[in-house]
């Protein structure tokens, strides 16, 4: 059939969430990155996904931040640090995104915003970005991207 | 039976509030799954699952304490079960001032922390959808059954004069409302304005703790036999003023001082009469205290005791100014 339930459900989903411009950012972190066209994410070393230990920092996730910053037209701006650094950066919106392998059941799931997961790793654990907490449009843009973008990547760990 | 109302309709009854407890516990166990789903990380919709955790309390003591209830007086419990309704009736209070007073911290908490609710995508059909257009789904399925729940609930609590079921259709009312808040705090968080999230639920917490307290305060008064007060209204009780009324018409009653104590379901009343003789007392005392259900359908005994004079502390439990 050319039109099923599930298209119209889709359809109406995605026209709600799409055309109405609901949620918003409390601290307006889409709308800066649409002016300042700056990304601003921390890493923490954490091979493969991250690895920063010398140079622009590289790994799975690295890529993937790139390419999300390319999709909203900003330039990544790199921060190095601890996890616990980072998250408290993250807190005060000093930056929009952390990444440094972090699993869905990460324990900075009660202070930080948990993407949806782009990879599974070969533990079957599920792997996040973690963002700037309540920032749900900009949250909502990145889990999109995210997901769009998950596939297996077994065989790291 | 023992432990029920004498009137036709309370056996009927009985047989619905069961169906509605066990309807309950399933109808929570939806909700909970439901929440859960769509939580995913999310810590914003945490709160609304702890309520319903708690309302799992009050069915449960109710179906236990009914059952309890219906056992026969024995040598070890001369008084017989009754009070088991009036202890769920305790733990069912204390169950909905924990909602309340749990609404009120983590809201407050969250206000104070300026914690920003992360609501993010989910994934649906192949699509990514914000998770708050599914958290109204869930929220109205935590509100519109507990609402009629909680109606039918308070129908069936008049009938068996049950508070533990009375207490219970408040949580269900607390549910509702704590849900419905919710509901308004995800719309304010959509629209980009963090905290309508918890100043909802600090708002909505302020009404449920009122009703819990009124009903702990009402229960832990039951089980300190204070003077009865209607299930509903919390109005007083007029039996034990209709009871000394009725006796004191009789003829071969001088004065009469009535004391009525709720246990669990049913009244058990007091007099200490004062005879104006002694012939044919014993055959008085036998008519007047035969039939106390026909009394009262709650009333499941009234024991008369003949003095000559009250003693101290029966004067002082008497009615100053009666109606």
């Amino acid at each position: 059939m050319f039109l099923d339930v599930r298209t119209i459900a889709t359809a109406l989903l995605s026209f709600l969430s799409t055309a109405c411009d609901i949620p918003k950012d409390p601290e307006g972190t889409s709308e800066r990155i649409a002016s300042t066209h700056e990304l601003r994410v921390g890493v923490t070393d954490n091979p493969p996904w991250v690895s920063a230990t010398h140079g622009e920092p590289g790994g799975i996730e690295a890529e993937l931040v790139r390419k999300f910053a390319k999709n909203v037209q900003a330039h990544v701006l790199w921060t190095t640090g601890s996890e616990s650094v980072l998250v408290e950066a993250l807190k005060r919106h000093e930056l929009d995104v952390v990444i440094g392998g972090f699993e869905k059941r990460t324990q900075w799931s009660s202070q930080a915003g948990i993407t949806q997961p782009f990879a599974k790793d070969a533990d079957g654990k599920k792997h996040v970005f973690l963002a700037a907490p309540g920032e749900n449009g900009f949250i909502l843009n990145l889990d999109r991207f995210l997901t769009e973008r998950q596939r297996d990547s077994g065989g790291a760990s | 039976m023992r432990s029920l109302p004498a009137q036709p309709e309370a056996e009927a009854e009985l047989k619905k509030a069961h169906r509605l407890a066990w309807l309950t516990l399933l109808y929570n166990c939806t909700a909970i799954a439901m929440l859960f789903v769509v939580m995913g990380g999310s810590q914003a919709l945490k709160t609304e699952l702890t309520g319903e955790l708690l309302s799992f309390i009050p069915p449960v003591l109710f179906l236990v304490g009914d059952r309890i209830s219906r056992r026969e007086p024995n040598e070890r419990y001369p008084f017989g079960y009754e009070r088991a309704v009036s202890a769920g009736y305790v733990g069912s209070a204390v169950a909905l001032l924990g909602v309340g007073a749990y609404l009120l911290v983590d809201g407050a908490m969250k206000l104070v922390m300026q914690e920003h609710p992360t609501i993010g995508g989910f994934p649906i059909f192949g699509h990514v959808i914000w998770t708050g257009w599914l958290a109204y789904g869930v929220l109205l399925w935590s509100a519109i059954p507990a609402f009629f729940l909680g109606r039918a609930k308070r129908r069936a609590a008049e009938t068996l004069h049950d508070k533990t079921l009375a207490a219970d259709a408040e949580i269900n009312t607390a549910d509702w409302q704590s849900a419905t808040a919710a509901m308004i705090g995800i719309t304010g968080v959509g629209l980009g304005y963090w905290w309508t999230d918890s100043v909802a639920a600090v708002l909505i917490s302020l009404e449920i703790i009122r009703s819990g307290w009124s009903e702990l305060r009402t229960s832990l008064g039951d089980i300190a036999d204070r003077r009865p007060l209607a299930l509903l209204s919390k109005d007083e009780e007029p039996l034990p003023d209709m009871l000394a009324q009725s006796l004191r018409r009789r003829k071969w009653v001088k004065d009469v001082v009535v004391r009525v104590r709720e246990r669990g379901r049913e009244f058990t009343a007091e007099a200490h009469v004062i005879p104006v003789g002694e012939d044919g007392l014993l055959d008085h005392i036998r008519k007047a205290s035969a039939n106390p259900r026909g009394i009262d359908p709650r009333l499941a005994e009234l024991t008369i005791a003949p003095v000559q004079e009250f003693p101290k502390d029966i004067e002082k439990a008497r009615r100053r100014a009666p109606a």
